[in-house]
C-alpha cells in the first residue's frame, strides 16, 4: 500500500470515529503499526508513525489512540491506554526511552494541532469583517499569521525529525528537541489563535477549543519545555562539541 | 497554507568537505579573539578570502566553465556552515559570491560573464548591494539615484546609503531610476551594474556602533557608465531584486551569528564543573531552536537543490533565525550577571559586541516587518 493511501485510509477512520471508537480501531489494524510483522502488526518504523501522529492531531483525535499505539509494542492486548510510559517500562523497555518516545509522539500530535490551528486561523481571518474589510488585511493581523505560520513549520521539523529509525533506538536528544520546540510552538500558536478569533473561539461550540485544549494536555504529558531542555542541556555540556557540531547531530 | 518543508539530508559526498575545511579554519582562525570572530560575515579580510578562493572555495556552486566549483547547493551549505559557525571573516568575497556571481550569470553580457565571474571565483573581485538611499530604507521602490541615457550609455547621479563595505568593493549593483519619477513606485527602476573607480564615484565608510567601518555612503556624481552598464532588462529592476534577495535569505547565515558566543559560553560552563540546572537548561533551549532552525535551512537548500524557487520558505527561516540569533546575547547577559566568580574577558567581549550588533540581524536583508509581509502574502492575506 502506497504512503498515500494508507495515510488515507487513516484519515477516514479517525474522520469516521464514533463514540466508542477502541472496536473499531482494533479491527482496522492501525493500533498495530509499530509491532513486528511476525506477530500481526505492520513492523513500522517511527518515520511511518510521524504522518499517522501529525494526523491524530490535526484531527484531535483523543489522545489515548496514540498512546494506545506506542503501548501495544510492549502489550498487544493495550486498549485505551492514557499513558503508554508505565506499560513499556513494565515490559522491560528502558524507562528513558520510553519517556522519550512518548514524548516525541506528543509532539507529533502537537505538530498536527498546530497545523489545524493555523488552518482555522487563517479561514477565519479571511472571512471576519471588521471596520469594512477582512480582518486578514490588517497587518498587525498578517504579523501574527506569519508568525504562526513560523512555528507551524518549526514544530513540524523538530518533530519529524525525532521520529525516525526503530522504535525502541529512538535518540533521547533528538525527542527532547521535539517536545520543547512543539511546546514553545503550542502556546505561541494557541495565543495567537486565540488572539485572531476573538470571542466567537472562545464559546464551547467552536472547535477552536478542541485544539488548544488537546495542546495544553499534550504539554503536560511526559514532560515539559524545561525538562527536556535541561535534558538536552545536560548531554550538550557532557560533550566537548561546539553548537554547531551539536546541532548537526540532531 | 504552505506546503510543509520536507527535512533533507547532506550526501556523503558533500559532508566529506566538512573535515577539509574544519582543518583550514582551526589553523588559520587560531588565536582569534571570539569578539573578532563574532563578526564573520561582517569581517573583511581579503587575503582570507583569496586563501579560500585558491582552494576552490568561492563560487563553491557556480558553474565550473565560469571557474566555479560546480557543486550542488548542499556542498556550499557545508561550507559556510563551517566558516560561519567558527566565525571566519568572509565579508570581503560574500555579496559577490552569493549573490552577485548568479546575478550577472543570469542577467549578464557575455562579456561581464566571461570577465567578471571568474575573478569573483578567484577572490579578486568583490561587490557591494547598493540598495538603500538616504531616504530609502525599506521602501526601495522611492529610491531617487537616476540614471539617464547618453549617446554612449548611462550618466548617473545620486547617492547611496548603509552599503556594507561599498568603500572596499570593486563594483556595486545598483537599484537605480531609468525612467519616471517616485510616484511610478516599482515601475522605472533597473539595474546597473558600477565600475567603482569610474570617475565621479566617492565612497566614505560610516563607523557604526561597535567601531567598526563596514558599512558605507557612496556618492555618484555625473558617472559616465557604458551602455552594457545595464543588468538585465530596463525597467525590470524590482523583480530582478527580489528574485537576488532569495539568495540572500535563503542561507545557513541567518543562524550562526551568534554561534560563537554561544560556543564561549558552553566552553565557560564546562569550565566550571557540573552545570546547575539552569545552566543545563539554558544550554537544552538554545540548541534545540539551532537545531530545529538548521532543518529548516537544510530543507530549504533542498528545495534550492530542486530548482525550486523558496522565497516565502527563505524569509521563514530568516525570520524565525534572526529571532534565535538576537535571543542569544540577551540569555548570556542574564546568566553572567548571576555567576558568583570571575567570568574570561574574552567571552565578556564577545557578548559586549554581539550585544551592540545583534538589533541589527533583523535588519540586514530585509527587516523583520518586510519579511512577515512577504510571508503574509505566501499565505494568501494580501
Amino acid at each position: 500500500m502506497s504512503d498515500d493511501l494508507f495515510l488515507d485510509s487513516f484519515r477516514k477512520l479517525l474522520a469516521g470515529l464514533g463514540a466508542d471508537p477502541w472496536p473499531e480501531l482494533e479491527a482496522s489494524g492501525f493500533l498495530d503499526v509499530l509491532r513486528p510483522e511476525a506477530e500481526g502488526g505492520a513492523g513500522l518504523d517511527l518515520g511511518s508513525l510521524f504522518p499517522l501522529a501529525f494526523e491524530c492531531g490535526r484531527q484531535a483525535a483523543p489522545p489515548a489512540l496514540l498512546q494506545t499505539l506506542l503501548a501495544r509494542i510492549a502489550d498487544p492486548a493495550a486498549r485505551d491506554c492514557a499513558d503508554a510510559a508505565p506499560v513499556l517500562v513494565a515490559g522491560g523497555v528502558d524507562p528513558d526511552a520510553a519517556r522519550a518516545l512518548c514524548a516525541a509522539a506528543d509532539a507529533a500530535m502537537m505538530a498536527g494541532a498546530i497545523d489545524a490551528l493555523q488552518a482555522m486561523t487563517l479561514d477565519h481571518a479571511s472571512t471576519r469583517r471588521q471596520f469594512g474589510r477582512e480582518i486578514s488585511k490588517f497587518q498587525a493581523i498578517q504579523h501574527q499569521i506569519a508568525v504562526m505560520a513560523e512555528e507551524v513549520m518549526a514544530a513540524r521539523m523538530a518533530a519529524e525529525t525525532a521520529l525516525v529509525g526503530a522504535p525502541l533506538s529512538i535518540s533521547a536528544p533528538a525527542a527532547a528537541v521535539a517536545k520543547m520546540r512543539c511546546g514553545e510552538a503550542a502556546q505561541a500558536c494557541s495565543g495567537i489563535a486565540h488572539a485572531v478569533h476573538g470571542a466567537i473561539g472562545v464559546s464551547a461550540e467552536h472547535a477552536l477549543h478542541g485544539f488548544t485544549g488537546a495542546l495544553h494536555r499534550l504539554r503536560l504529558s511526559h514532560g515539559g519545555e524545561s525538562y527536556w531542555a535541561r535534558r538536552l542541556g545536560e548531554w550538550a555540556l557532557s560533550r566537548r562539541d561546539d553548537a554547531a557540531t551539536l546541532a548537526r547531530s540532531l | 497554507m504552505l506546503a510543509p518543508l520536507v527535512p533533507a539530508a547532506i550526501g556523503p559526498e558533500d559532508e566529506a568537505l566538512r573535515a577539509e575545511v574544519r582543518a583550514f579554519l582551526a589553523e588559520r582562525l587560531a588565536g582569534v579573539p571570539g569578539a573578532l570572530r563574532a563578526r564573520t560575515w561582517m569581517g573583511y579580510d581579503a587575503d582570507f578570502s583569496r586563501d579560500l578562493a585558491a582552494r576552490g572555495w568561492v563560487g563553491l556552486t557556480l558553474p565550473v566553465e565560469f571557474g566555479g566549483g560546480g557543486r550542488s547547493p548542499f556542498a556550499r551549505f557545508v561550507l559556510i556552515e563551517e566558516l560561519l559557525a567558527a566565525g571566519a571573516p568572509v565579508a570581503a568575497h560574500w555579496i559577490a559570491e552569493r549573490q552577485s556571481a548568479p546575478l550577472l550569470l543570469r542577467y549578464g553580457t557575455e562579456a561581464q560573464r566571461r570577465d567578471i565571474v571568474p575573478r569573483i571565483c578567484r577572490g579578486e573581485a568583490f561587490f557591494c548591494i547598493g540598495m538603500s538611499e538616504p531616504n530609502s530604507g525599506s521602501d526601495l521602490a522611492s529610491v531617487r539615484t537616476r540614471a539617464e541615457r547618453t549617446a554612449t550609455g548611462w550618466r548617473l547621479n545620486g547617492s547611496k546609503i548603509w552599503t556594507t563595505y561599498g568603500h572596499k568593493a570593486h563594483y556595486m549593483v545598483a537599484l537605480v531610476r531609468t525612467s519616471g519619477g517616485p510616484d511610478d513606485r516599482q515601475a522605472g527602476l533597473s539595474q546597473l551594474l558600477i565600475d567603482l573607480k569610474t570617475p565621479g564615484v566617492t565612497a566614505r565608510p560610516i563607523r557604526d556602533l561597535a567601531g567598526d567601518e563596514h558599512f558605507s555612503e557612496v556618492f555618484f556624481e555625473d558617472v559616465d557608465l557604458p551602455e552594457d552598464a545595464l543588468i538585465g532588462q530596463e525597467g525590470q529592476g524590482w523583480s530582478q531584486v527580489n528574485a537576488e534577495l532569495a539568495f540572500e535569505r535563503s542561507g545557513p547565515e541567518r543562524l550562526y551569528s551568534s554561534t560563537v558566543l554561544i560556543d564561549e559560553w558552553l566552553d565557560f560552563v564546562r569550565s566550571r564543573g557540573g552545570p546547575t540546572e539552569s545552566e543545563a537548561e539554558l544550554a537544552g533551549r538554545m540548541i534545540a531552536r539551532l537545531a530545529t532552525l538548521r532543518n529548516m535551512s537544510l530543507a530549504v537548500t533542498g528545495q534550492l537543490a530542486r530548482g525550486e524557487s523558496p522565497v516565502v520558505e527563505a524569509s521563514m527561516v530568516k525570520d524565525l533565525g534572526a529571532s534565535f540569533e538576537q535571543s542569544i546575547p540577551a540569555l548570556v547577559t542574564d546568566h553572567l550577571a548571576s555567576v558568583d566568580g570571575p567570568v574570561p574577558s574574552s567571552l565578556l567581549a564577545t557578548l559586549d559586541y554581539l550585544a551592540g550588533m545583534s538589533p541589527t540581524f533583523s535588519l540586514r536583508g530585509g527587516t523583520r516587518e518586510i519579511l512577515r509581509g512577504i510571508i503574509a502574502r505566501g499565505l494568501g492575506l494580501r
